[in-house]
């Protein structure tokens, strides 16, 4: 047996019981701050911001220029075709919008992205992303958790469970939910096997942001006086019976859940920021859906300034079936963009603007890409082959693309970068290494990249 | 506590840190290291059965305590006191039942705190039907038990809840474990089967629990979907019985353990040579009278019909094959192989005319062309399946000749069943057409691949049933299956057509035609409609290969179907024509008792002491945790063995021990020695668990409805999450009242509340839940308006009652406070807290008593058991 494997019962039972939640924070800070001991290594980031494009985006009209795939618009496509999601496989189909280079770095960004074509010096695009499913839920669990099925924790958790939160009064892993949970429901959030602290919590835009927070008395007096009435009974079953760290703990988590009252109310009210801000963003758009993500990128940075540690968006719905366009693909692609675009320039200006970005890590990207050949007579299919997604701030190179698909931007050729890959590398900048970071669940000491990943240093400035 | 935290924290990080990296593939493990790990590791030997030790502190006379007094008197420690009678009341009520104990059990238990009167109230527990509630739980955490499918659609899986309610059967009933395991393995064919009092078959609803996995819908690789699946079901069976994690086998040799990449073979093919199928409770007996009858009263009927008409002419005989044209399965071959669940298709293939339904106002006399498998031969209200042998997909098309009404028929490829669109939409039919008919599947996307055909007469049974948009069925639907046959060619095979049955011109059938008529009606009416669950049976049985690094596109060596070769005696199990799942439950329950009774009892210790003597209660392999007392463990297991593997007489032995009732309050001298209570010095204070908060503010309210068993309870819609497959099904904030084990489980759709309190997501076996500890819960507690409602139906129950004693004010106000402490702690209140009340009340207002039970349900004392 190897007694590296072993955690005593001691320091297991003391995890489980004890090393919890929030309490994490206060405990945390016994030794000068936010977890850090669980590094392995230097940081180099802090956060991370997550904007995922659920459904699967065509980086072919987007981020992925191939001229081939210009010129053989409509003929029939001449590499061989993998099984599909719908087989309903047709011709060559070429980029819906047209392609130019941008900014100092030249990086090639499509007209659907205006926006973002503006911070192209800021972005560190992988055009060679592969990823292991073809179904939107097993490739949603992947993306998030590195395992194509259900019930294991995602990057969020991992990340909430390994480096605790800066925040006093916040969870360290907050989706903001745009509207649309993804397939595979909340589950790509979930804590999984970790406890349960770890797990995504999920603010809402409207109404209450978070369950329960919101209390039904209508007099704030009449709460205080029962909390302050179980606190008594509390103090009195402390004397006749000794402490114990488990009932301290929830002690102190029925405080932080009192605060947490007050500071998610004041998180989510945006008042205080200028009306450019607020404008530069999108939050007047006359788009709705721009709107949403708008309200969503602008949280985002409030959530890492205040010291959470992963935070996701999830997309707002513009009626085009998320990013899954199977058809009708410039309406739905023209639609997400308009959704995403100036919100996410905003963001990264912003993040930069405050100095900010320099140790946060924006992700973009989806579960998947699209096929460069037609699905029925207007859409694409989907593609875990080869396609993009781009990383901006956290030490990641600026204003640089990596790897390559083929000539029709069907399967990754250069440099290819799995979704395990992408999980070490972004663990690797928040300073932890992937194959030394595990937790034993049902007799294994399992990891986000299972048995695979290898850090991208290549991707890194 | 600063130091100690740094402490453990500091260790903590080690920990996180010191993992192994498992970026190889290991080496196979050659025989003499695995007879080297086999002939090491403490879970593969005998049980010990050594006598209970006579050393230790003040001898209390039972065997629990024998083994760890003596343990801790090596260690210089002494067993805790008891702890005080209100406290143990509260502990053994809350781990038997998941219930509070109510007011007249704390006074007459804290009148008499007696060893029988304690013995008296263990007996009563376990006599309660709310015994089997809990302890089912416990289980249902075993084998990730789950009512829907999860993934994008989280589609049902239906009559799952049956498993439940035969889960808490067998426990009520003390089912002996051994059968217990032996209904979960092969419980579909034991014969004769546990039946219940009323006859219906108690042990093919154990097999449902295979069927709690999870499933894709429309996955590119339907090969490597069956692999997913099978390596989930090999994992619990592996887990929950035998406590051993085979499912790491499957890319490889077992790194650690006495377990071959082959073992995980041998299980899986058991597996895969087995199929799902929504099997009946109370199936007719096909054989016997009634359904005898049936099928007499249609013969009768078509000869009383050519009587009063003409004769009618037999089917000509089928022409001769065409080239290429395979048989598969035909009904004129009853060696054909055809697995039929259920009665729908009756005793045997049915030739000649036949009336669908008997009551119709014009009845009509059928006749298909030669023999068929028939559903209606004893009435439309019939179901069954029928399904044909495994084949490989060897040509493209598949033609099955059948006639129906509201039936289908599946071609299922890899033993996938979520048959629709995207993908999988060519390889689902419906039969709407009451002549016999060509259906023509293209299988040529899934060349080479395992199939069978499945035939479907039920109305809302079928595992994600792509027209369940539409509710169910109509109850009229019948299905009649020829043949299946395997062809190069896309056009079906030449086939015959039946003589019609020459039209009648009455309005009303001649007298004998409408007495045989009536005789049909009568006899149909006769024959029970069984309710049915989702189960396992016997598919077409083979051995599968060791898939090389457990990618199912490469075959290796073959790997029979046999129990672990660690455990298991020599040779491969004689397994016959079906799977072998039989063999596999002799063997688990014979060659395996050892490794079930010491997996079982560690479960139950972990239930009662918070940790199990091997602390790693799903995997007694060499990366779990060594016993903490081996000796004991062993005398448990061997113990259980000995007196027939009761479940309650285990249980009833341990709470009846000095060392599960003695106090939880630290000692700083022995904290000093046994930091982390391994020697039980004490017992340990455990959080409620998810389902016990809920069904104890129901308890406490009054509002808990004790029935027990039925159909999955909803709650309101979920709010804070949309998402696809959301139920348009919802309920009452209460539940109604009932017990969280009734409520629905559905993947995508946990209850908010339960998982706030760390209910587990159903995806692998859960021995141990997690014990969090988070702002969540407080905020629950808080503002969660099930709570607030709890609070204000116990108030006005309390109320209530206070007028109706007509005591003075004074005197009522100190019997409700008092009463409000027995609910919520199971203890009166001391006097400083008395007066706490009092000050609450008096200046609480309108709101004060909710308000005050409110408070009560936010104290870590509710929350905690000591």
């Amino acid at each position: 047996m190897n007694a590296n494997h072993i955690m005593s019962p001691t320091r297991r039972t003391f995890l489980q019981r004890a090393w919890n939640g929030f309490a994490t924070l206060p405990l945390a800070s016994l030794f000068g701050g936010g977890g850090a001991q669980t590094r392995h290594h230097a940081p180099r980031a802090r956060s991370v911001i997550f904007l995922y494009m659920d459904g699967g985006p065509s980086g072919q009209d987007l981020l992925d220029y191939k001229p081939r795939l210009v010129a053989d618009h409509g003929k029939p496509f001449p590499l061989p075709m993998e099984p599909t999601q719908f087989n309903d496989n047709g011709n060559t189909l070429g980029p819906c919008a047209k392609f130019a280079q941008r900014g100092a770095s030249g990086q090639w960004i499509s007209d659907l992205l205006p926006h973002l074509a503006g911070q192209a010096d800021r972005l560190c695009v992988v055009r060679s992303m592969v990823a292991d499913f073809s179904e939107h839920t097993n490739a949603n669990y992947f993306l998030h958790t590195g395992h194509g099925l259900q019930g294991r924790p995602g990057i969020g958790a991992w990340i909430a469970y390994g480096l605790g939160c800066e925040a006093s009064n916040l969870p360290a892993y907050v989706v903001l939910n745009g509207g649309l949970i993804p397939p595979g429901g909340v589950d790509c959030f979930h804590s999984g096997f970790l406890p349960a602290h770890s797990q995504g919590s999920v603010f809402q835009l409207r109404g209450d942001a978070v369950a329960n927070i919101a209390p039904c008395e209508r007099d704030p007096q009449q709460q205080r006086r029962k909390l302050r009435f179980g606190r008594a009974l509390d103090e009195a079953a402390r004397r006749r019976d000794g402490a114990d760290a488990a009932i301290d703990a929830a002690v102190a988590n029925a405080e932080l859940a009192f605060r947490m009252q007050a500071a998610v109310p004041e998180l989510t009210a945006l008042d205080g920021e200028s009306a450019a801000l607020r404008a530069m963003y999108g939050c007047d758009d006359e788009y709705e859906q721009t709107r949403t993500f708008a309200r969503q990128c602008l949280l985002a940075r409030r959530l890492v300034e205040r010291g959470v540690r992963f935070v996701q968006l999830t997309c707002a719905d513009t009626r085009n079936d998320r990013w899954d366009q199977h058809g009708d693909l410039p309406k739905g692609l023209a639609d997400n963009c308009r959704m995403v675009d100036r919100p996410i320039a905003a963001l990264l200006a912003d993040l930069d603007a405050r100095g900010l970005l320099d140790d946060t890590i924006v992700l973009w990207g989806g579960e998947f890409g699209r096929t460069p050949f037609m699905q029925g007579d207007s859409g694409r299919d989907h593609n875990p082959f080869g396609f993009s997604m781009w990383v901006a701030g956290g030490g990641f190179k600026a204003g640089h693309s990596h790897g390559a698909t083929d000539e029709y931007g069907y399967k990754a050729v250069l440099d290819p970068v799995t979704v395990h890959d992408l999980h070490a590398t972004i663990l690797w900048q928040l300073g932890i290494d992937h194959e030394r970071f595990t937790y034993r669940f049902g007799g294994r000491d399992l990891r986000l990249t299972d048995v695979y990943g290898k850090v991208q240093k290549a991707l890194l400035a | 506590m600063g130091p100690l935290l740094a402490h453990a924290l500091r260790h903590t990080v080690v920990a996180l840190t010191a993992g192994v990296a498992a970026t190889q593939v290991p080496p196979p493990v050659d025989a003499g290291e695995f007879a080297q790990r086999r002939a090491t590791h403490w879970a593969w030997q005998p049980l010990r059965d050594d006598a209970p030790p006579t050393a230790g502190q003040p001898a209390t006379g039972h065997p629990v305590d024998a083994f760890v007094d003596h343990a801790l008197a090596a260690a210089a420690l002494r067993r805790a006191p008891p702890a005080p009678p209100h406290v143990q009341l509260r502990r053994l009520w809350f781990d038997l039942v998941g219930l509070p104990p109510p007011p007249d059990a704390v006074a007459r238990f804290t009148a008499d705190p007696s060893d029988a009167a304690w013995e008296r109230e263990v007996d009563a527990l376990l006599a309660s039907a709310h015994y089997a509630e809990r302890q089912a739980r416990h289980w249902l955490d075993l084998v990730r038990y789950a009512e829907t499918l999860g993934h994008e659609y989280d589609f049902e899986v239906p009559n799952a809840w049956r498993y439940r309610d035969y889960v808490i059967r067998a426990f009520r009933d003390d089912v002996p474990f051994d059968q217990f395991v032996r209904e979960h393995v092969a419980g579909d064919l034991l014969t004769p089967p546990r039946l219940d009092d009323g006859g219906a078959n108690e042990s093919v609803q154990a097999t449902a629990a295979y069927w709690f996995c999870e499933q894709t819908h429309s996955p590119v690789d339907a090969g490597k979907h069956e692999a997913d699946r099978v390596d989930n079901q090999v994992d619990v069976l592996g887990k929950a019985f035998l406590g051993l994690t085979i499912a790491c086998a499957r890319c490889h040799d077992h790194k650690f353990d006495a377990i071959r990449a082959a073992d995980y073979y041998a299980f899986a093919g058991f597996v895969q040579s087995s199929r799902y199928a929504q099997a009946p409770l109370r199936p007719a007996d096909v054989q016997g009278a009634p359904f005898q009858r049936a099928l007499t009263a249609q013969r009768e009927l078509a000869a009383a019909w050519q009587d009063a008409l003409a004769p009618i002419e037999p089917p000509p005989p089928p022409p001769p094959p065409r080239d290429g044209d395979r048989v598969v399965a035909s009904a004129e071959d009853l060696a054909a192989g055809w697995i039929l669940t259920n009665d729908g298709f009756g005793p045997q293939p049915w030739h000649g005319p036949l009336c669908l339904d008997p009551t119709a106002t014009a009845p009509e006399l059928r006749q298909l062309p030669g023999a068929f498998w028939h559903s209606a031969v004893a009435g439309r209200q019939r179901e069954g399946t029928l399904a044909s042998p495994t084949f490989p997909l060897t040509a493209r098309y598949v033609h099955v000749r059948a006639a129906g009404q509201h039936a289908r028929i599946k071609v299922i490829v890899d033993g996938f069943h979520l048959v629709r669109d995207p993908i999988y939409g060519e390889l689902h039919k419906e039969v709407g057409n009451p002549d016999a008919h060509w259906l023509t599947f293209d299988c040529g996307a899934w060349a080479n691949r395992p199939a069978f055909v499945q035939a479907i007469d039920q109305r809302t049974h079928d595992l994600a049933d792509p027209k369940r948009e539409r509710k169910s069925w109509p109850d009229d639907g019948w299905l009649a299956v020829q043949s299946v046959v395997l062809s190069p060619h896309r056009e079906p095979p030449p086939a015959a057509a039946a003589p019609p049955v020459p039209p009648h011109a009455w309005t009303e059938p001649p007298t004998a035609v409408a007495a045989a008529l009536g005789r049909l009606h009568e006899a149909c009416a006769a024959v029970p409609v069984s309710p049915t669950l989702p189960a396992m049976v016997d598919g077409t049985g083979r051995d599968l290969a060791v898939a090389q690094r457990g990618d199912h596109r490469r075959p290796g060596e073959p790997a029979p179907r046999r129990f672990l070769q660690a455990l298991a005696r020599e040779g491969a199990l004689a397994t016959g024509p079906g799977s072998g799942r039989l063999q596999l439950a002799e063997a688990m329950t014979a060659e395996g008792a050892p490794l079930l009774a010491r997996v079982l009892l560690n479960r139950l210790w972990r239930q009662l002491f918070d940790r199990g003597i091997a602390r790693s209660v799903d995997n007694l392999g060499a990366l779990g945790d060594p016993p903490t007392h081996p000796a004991l463990l062993d005398w448990l297991a061997a113990d259980f063995l000995r007196h027939g593997w009761s479940v309650k007489r285990a249980l009833r032995q341990l709470v009846t021990s000095a060392t599960y009732r003695q106090d939880s309050r630290r000692r700083a001298a022995a904290e000093a020695i046994d930091p982390a209570n391994l020697l039980l010095h004490r017992q340990n204070v455990q959080r409620l668990d998810a389902e016990s908060v809920r069904d104890a503010l129901l308890a406490i309210s009054g509002r808990l409805d004790p029935t027990l068993f039925g159909p999955p309870v909803e709650l309101p819609r979920e709010t804070i999450v949309k998402a696809r497959g959301q139920p348009d099904r919802h309920g009452p904030l209460d539940g109604d009242g009932r017990r969280s084990i009734y409520l629905a489980v559905r993947r995508n759709f946990l209850p908010a509340m339960l998982l706030a309190f760390d209910l587990p997501t159903p995806f692998a076996t859960v021995g141990m839940r997690n014990v969090s500890n988070v702002p969540a819960q407080a905020l629950t507690l808080a503002n969660d308006p099930f709570v607030h409602q709890q609070c204000a139906t116990w108030a006005n129950a309390l109320l209530a009652a206070g007028v109706a004693s007509g005591a003075d004010a004074d005197v009522r106000l100190t019997a409700q406070v008092d009463a409000a402490f027995v609910r919520a702690f199971a203890r009166p209140p001391a006097a400083d807290e008395v007066a706490l009340c009092r000050d609450f009340l008096a200046t609480g207002g309108a709101s004060a008593w909710p308000d005050l039970l409110h408070g009560l349900v936010q104290a870590q004392e509710f929350l905690y058991l000591r």
